[in-house]
């Protein structure tokens, strides 16, 4: 797995990961941060009241739930596809690397990816809060938290990506799939827990600290036991899809 | 001379349908074994086998002397260089920059990734993205990383595919002085031209059959030349009713033995037809393999 590591992040050279996700992270942030400039939002600064830093953090799960699949499927497809068009899946074959390891070392060097982009769109945004006049104390605990549950549901759509990006030549139909999961991902926060439970997308619904009460926002409990149960599910099916793949044919 | 590969029965269906059909190959030490066949004829298919990239449906598989399994699978197929179907590469990334990808995957040293660069004459690009590349150059950089590893058998499907005859000559020749090395070559094409003058061994597949294999010599052996007889009488011979076709100078025949030749000759000498001369007509190799494969198109 090491080298397989390496190989892949050697492989990322040149195909402008870095700048898709810099550029994705700037979309968060500034959407995320959109509301910051408003004379109503910025008269509640300083009333804990007004929740200021959840309104902003609800934001953050609202823009995380539509931007986040499209990132997943963006990155799974420049790094599996470069595999397809250069005979990449052979040639790794011949050399004793099979499709298997492939799969499961590209989700790691892009996890590295993401590793970064997740935790610096969180604290940029926390930034942007403090820098913009919020005198409330943040609750660094449920930030830290939200963006370590948010990695996690990133993690596990990526292995569906990157497996479905292997899977399928054409990587319009990964591309397809993770706009609709933008779309499944914002719904999923107004859906019934039950049916975000049962679609992927709807775990970015799951993972959220605050739900929405009459007063305004609620610190709720998220999901651990599905987002665990989640976690596993897909860590299962990535290993025996992985297999199959190694099984396939050339 | 021993064999570098044996295959026993080697046999790949896909439902009801037979793709490759009993294959009992037999790959000198040291040949450059041209694979023959027309498109769909079971070449590609069976070199897969050879690399265990398909699994075959019945046959065993013998490389160096030893039977291909899950054990000895790795072991042997770092003996082994390929290029299969189409050249590998990463489009975005620079020759050099591949050559360092298939560097590290094998754990190869420096030496070993620019004496394949050198050989294939590849030095002055590697630092141009493959993007950038001809097909030639492709081919050459493919050839590159299945040399690499310094392989004592190199298994090369079509490698001259879509090159120009510069290019084509190109690969020719360093195939043949790669053989003198002493690395087997075993390398597929449907272009018959291309493999004559390279191949030591030829075998040929048709429909998933091995037709033929051996020497280019062993092959004319086995084909039975046309005979001409010249006569300036060929319409007096024909009224003879013997089964022949008119010629320049008088009458031609197929599917004759030396036996029936001299039948022949003797019905004709007898019926009063002037004798001047009979031959056998020089066949190409060309018009032989189409009689061996039935015409399926091998060019």
């Amino acid at each position: 797995m090491p080298t397989a590591l390496v190989l892949e992040l050697r492989k990322m050279r040149r195909l402008r990961v870095g700048i898709v996700c810099a550029a994705m992270v700037a979309a968060v942030v500034a959407l995320t941060c959109a509301n910051l400039v408003s004379d109503t939002a910025r008269s509640g600064f300083d009333d804990p009241a007004d929740q200021p830093w959840e309104s902003l953090l609800m934001g953050y799960v609202m823009v995380s739930a539509m931007t986040s699949p499209i990132l997943v499927a963006v990155l799974a497809s420049r790094q599996v596809d470069m595999e397809h068009q250069g005979q990449g899946w052979t040639l790794s074959r011949v050399a004793g690397f099979g499709p298997g390891l492939l799969c499961r070392a590209k989700v790691a060097a892009l996890g590295l990816v993401l590793a970064v982009a997740v935790p610096a769109q969180t604290a940029l945004i926390v930034m942007a809060g403090l820098a913009a006049g919020i005198t409330v104390p943040p609750s660094p605990g449920m930030w830290a938290g939200y963006a370590v549950r948010l990695l996690l549901v990133d993690l596990a759509l990526l292995c569906l990506h990157v497996w479905l990006a292997a899977r399928v030549d054409n990587q319009l139909v990964g591309l397809a799939t993770g706009m609709l999961g933008a779309f499944c991902g914002v719904f999923s926060l107004l859906m019934p827990p039950a049916l975000a439970r049962v679609l992927p997308w709807g775990y970015y619904a799951i993972i959220s600290p605050l739900g929405m009460g009459e007063e305004g926002f609620l610190t709720v409990t998220p999901g651990y036991g599905w987002l665990a149960a989640f976690l596993v599910v897909v860590a299962v099916l990535f290993g025996v899809a992985g297999r199959r793949l190694d099984r396939r044919e050339a | 001379m021993d064999d570098i590969i044996t295959t026993h029965r080697l046999t790949k269906t896909y439902g009801s349908r037979t793709v490759v059909d009993d294959l009992d190959l037999r790959v000198p030490r040291g040949s450059v074994y041209g694979f023959l066949g027309p498109n769909g004829s079971g070449k590609s298919t069976t070199m897969k086998m050879l690399l265990s990239l398909v699994r075959p449906s019945r046959g065993q598989i013998h490389l160096f002397g030893r039977p291909m399994n899950r054990d000895t699978r790795p072991d042997l197929l770092r003996k082994v260089g390929s290029l299969i179907e189409a050249p590998p590469g990463y489009a975005h990334l620079t020759g050099r920059e591949n050559m360092a990808i298939v560097q590290r995957m094998l754990g190869l040293s420096d030496r070993q990734v620019s004496r394949a660069v050198s050989t294939v004459r590849l030095q002055e690009h590697m630092d141009k993205r493959v993007r950038a590349y001809s097909l030639g150059m492709k081919q050459r950089l493919g050839i590159a990383m299945a040399l690499a590893r310094e392989p004592r058998l190199l298994v090369l499907d079509e490698p001259t595919n879509g090159l120009d005859p510069a290019g084509i000559e190109e690969i020719r020749e360093l195939l043949v002085s790669l053989a003198a090395d002493g690395t087997t070559v075993m390398v597929s094409s449907h272009l018959l031209d291309e493999v004559d003058r390279m191949a030591s061994v030829l075998g040929v597949l048709g429909r998933g059959r091995l037709i033929f294999q051996g020497t280019r010599a062993e092959l004319f052996d086995r084909s039975l030349p046309d005979l001409v007889v010249d006569t300036p009488e060929p319409g007096r011979a024909l009224a003879l009713g013997v089964p022949a076709v008119r010629a320049e100078r008088g009458i031609r025949l197929s599917g004759l033995d030396d036996e029936d030749t001299a039948a022949l000759v003797r019905r004709l000498v007898e019926g009063g037809v002037p004798v001047y001369g009979v031959r056998r007509v020089q066949q190409t190799l060309e018009e032989v393999f189409m009689d061996l494969t039935g015409r399926e198109g091998l060019v």
